[in-house]
């Protein structure tokens, strides 16, 4: 038996296969589109447990966490893309992902804010993204950036700074944990209205930190602090006179004549403090010191791993 | 002497399984899923190179155990098949070196294999980062532990292919793997029927099958993380005890086998 070498013949075989190829696109190109209305279906999850998918991942649970955490960034980019507000496949993709890979720090970083940011852009469910995030720390005790969006969602999501600045403050524990960290968790305390404990706070970022920056910051917020806490008590001396007098005093030395004060008190700069009408204190205006000083870091953008 | 026909046994199954053209398809195919890697990166996000890093292990693992299955199952049977074996059992050869060469040979083929996919998944990872990390260092440890799974998959091959056809070794060879890398479920389910019997049956299970779930560093490596010392020392016992149960019943049966 022989084999025909001619060029001609190889060529049309070439030829009829192409074509054959072309042909085959075109067909399936027709199925598509008439299988189209058919394949509509709601995105679903075929298996939504983690654990169970980390059994049949045969020892590559690793790598399908990463497919994992594509189909949560798909997912999430889709919905924004279609202007659609429901979320619902992207906590249970990030939960999976999560199983899957506890040290994919990327998914709780990016999945927080997918899960916190209000509808359209994102879930709009920032109990889950504090649950994500609180699985993160116990996974990753070491990473302290965690810390830091939790502390995030709790201040610009729920506004509740008692546990923002608790979540800040956790964070700053961690030996690796930047400063601003105990910055961030004294300034929120602060505009909490726990002041006793922002004065704490600032203290203690002003004795363990040699950054002059920092030191200069801490300083302003601790005198700020003082200041706030003199010139309520100087109100509520205030209130006393009008109690005895009847009237509001004009100066701090109406009140020391009253022997409410034993002299004219001063602010941490050392300038004295002066009463406004209504029985208002106030600093002396050439005073550095300022009540509402604030040259903290705005709240940090979430999405910064 | 014994040594040295041990390795040309070695030597000889090695070049056998570099000449095998199936052989270089997988490894072929292995680098382009490591390529293939760098592309699927681009649409997820900040997990390019931990993706890249889990693709290359994962290829190096899943082909690596094709090689190790498909050129595993032959390894007795094909020798016996061509007669070969007969020349070669002529000589003042034991069967037993016939065995631990076979064994030392195809796992020399698998490390080779290995180096060359590591080669590949080190440039990839050159390409995406143009520079490499300290930290990259620990993927060597992935790649080994790699190593050691395949090490353990030949010797289950190899003790199958002694008294069974390639099809049933193949098949055996793939169920135990897959219940050993799920040894752990199988010991937890035993706690969870609540009966001691059950619970002593699936313990005896989980020690009875090789245990291919700790040999997965992948997870720590792509973020970085170093796999503990001890866990090392740990895995290469438990590769080398394994191992060498599942060699000494192969040479066993193989010594009694009756090849006329």
């Amino acid at each position: 038996m022989t084999h025909s070498r001619n060029p001609l013949v190889a060529l049309g075989t070439g030829l009829l296969l192409l074509t054959l190829w072309c042909a085959s696109i075109l067909v399936q190109m027709s199925v598509d589109r008439e299988m189209a209305p058919y394949r509509e279906s709601p995105e679903m999850l075929w298996i939504t447990s983690g654990k169970v998918l980390r059994v049949l991942s045969m020892g590559q649970q690793s790598l399908l966490a990463d497919v994992y955490w594509t189909r949560a960034v798909q997912y999430y980019g889709s919905r924004l893309r279609d202007h659609k507000t429901d979320f619902s496949l992207l906590a249970p993709l990030i939960d999976i992902t999560i199983t899957l890979d506890p040290q994919l720090l990327v998914a709780y970083y990016f999945g927080a804010v997918f899960l916190s940011e209000k509808a359209p852009r994102g879930a709009g469910d920032p109990r889950k993204a504090i649950e994500l995030l609180q699985r993160g720390i116990a996974a990753n005790p070491d990473e302290w950036r965690l810390w830091h969006h939790l502390g995030f969602i709790y201040y610009w999501q729920l506004q509740d700074y008692s546990r923002a600045a608790a979540a800040y403050q956790e964070g700053a524990k961690n030996p690796k944990a930047r400063d601003w960290m105990k910055v961030m968790a004294a300034v929120i305390t602060e505009k909490g209205g726990n002041r006793e404990t922002s004065l704490y706070l600032w203290s203690r970022i002003y004795d363990s930190t040699e950054d002059p920056s920092i030191r200069a910051n801490a300083n302003g917020h601790i005198q700020a602090l003082q200041a706030q806490n003199d010139m309520e008590e100087l109100e509520r001396l205030a209130l006393k006179f009008r109690e005895q007098t009847s009237r509001w005093p004009d100066s701090i030395s109406e009140m020391v004549s009253q022997g409410l004060l034993k002299g004219v008190p001063r602010d941490p700069a050392g300038f004295r403090y002066r009463m406004q009408p209504g029985g208002r204190a106030a600093l002396y205006p050439a005073s550095p010191v300022r009540p509402d000083f604030d040259t903290s870091p705005a709240p940090p953008p979430a999405a910064s791993p | 002497m014994i040594v040295a026909q041990t390795l040309a046994i070695a030597r000889n199954t090695f070049r056998e399984a570099v000449r095998d053209k199936v052989l270089y398809n997988l490894v072929a195919f292995a680098v382009i899923m490591t390529a293939s890697a760098l592309l699927f990166g681009e649409i997820s996000i900040g997990i390019q190179k931990s993706i890249l890093i889990n693709i290359g292990l994962s290829s190096i693992s899943v082909f690596g155990l094709l090689i190790a299955i498909f050129l595993g199952i032959g390894l007795v049977y094909k020798e016996v098949d061509k007669r070969s074996l007969y020349a070669l059992l002529s000589k003042p050869v034991h069967r037993w070196q016939f065995i631990v060469g076979k064994f030392l040979g195809l796992n020399l083929t698998l490390l080779v294999n290995t180096l060359f996919m590591s080669l590949g998944l080190w440039a990839s990872m050159y390409y995406l980062t143009r520079g490499f990390q300290p930290e990259d260092i620990h993927i060597w440890t992935a790649i080994y532990f790699v190593l050691l799974e395949l090490f353990l998959i030949t010797a289950v091959c190899l003790f199958f292919s002694c008294f069974s056809t390639p099809i049933l070794s193949a098949i055996f060879t793939f169920l135990i793997y897959i219940v050993g890398n799920s040894a752990s479920d199988v010991r937890d389910f035993g706690k969870l029927t609540e009966n001691a019997t059950l619970e002593w049956l699936a313990t005896l299970v989980y020690y009875l099958l090789p245990n291919f779930s700790d040999f997965s560093a992948a997870g720590l490596v792509s973020h970085g993380l170093p796999v503990p010392g001890h866990l090392v020392l740990l895995n290469t016992s438990y590769a080398l005890c394994y191992s060498g149960i599942l060699v000494i019943a192969a040479v066993w049966i193989f010594s009694r086998r009756d090849l006329k």
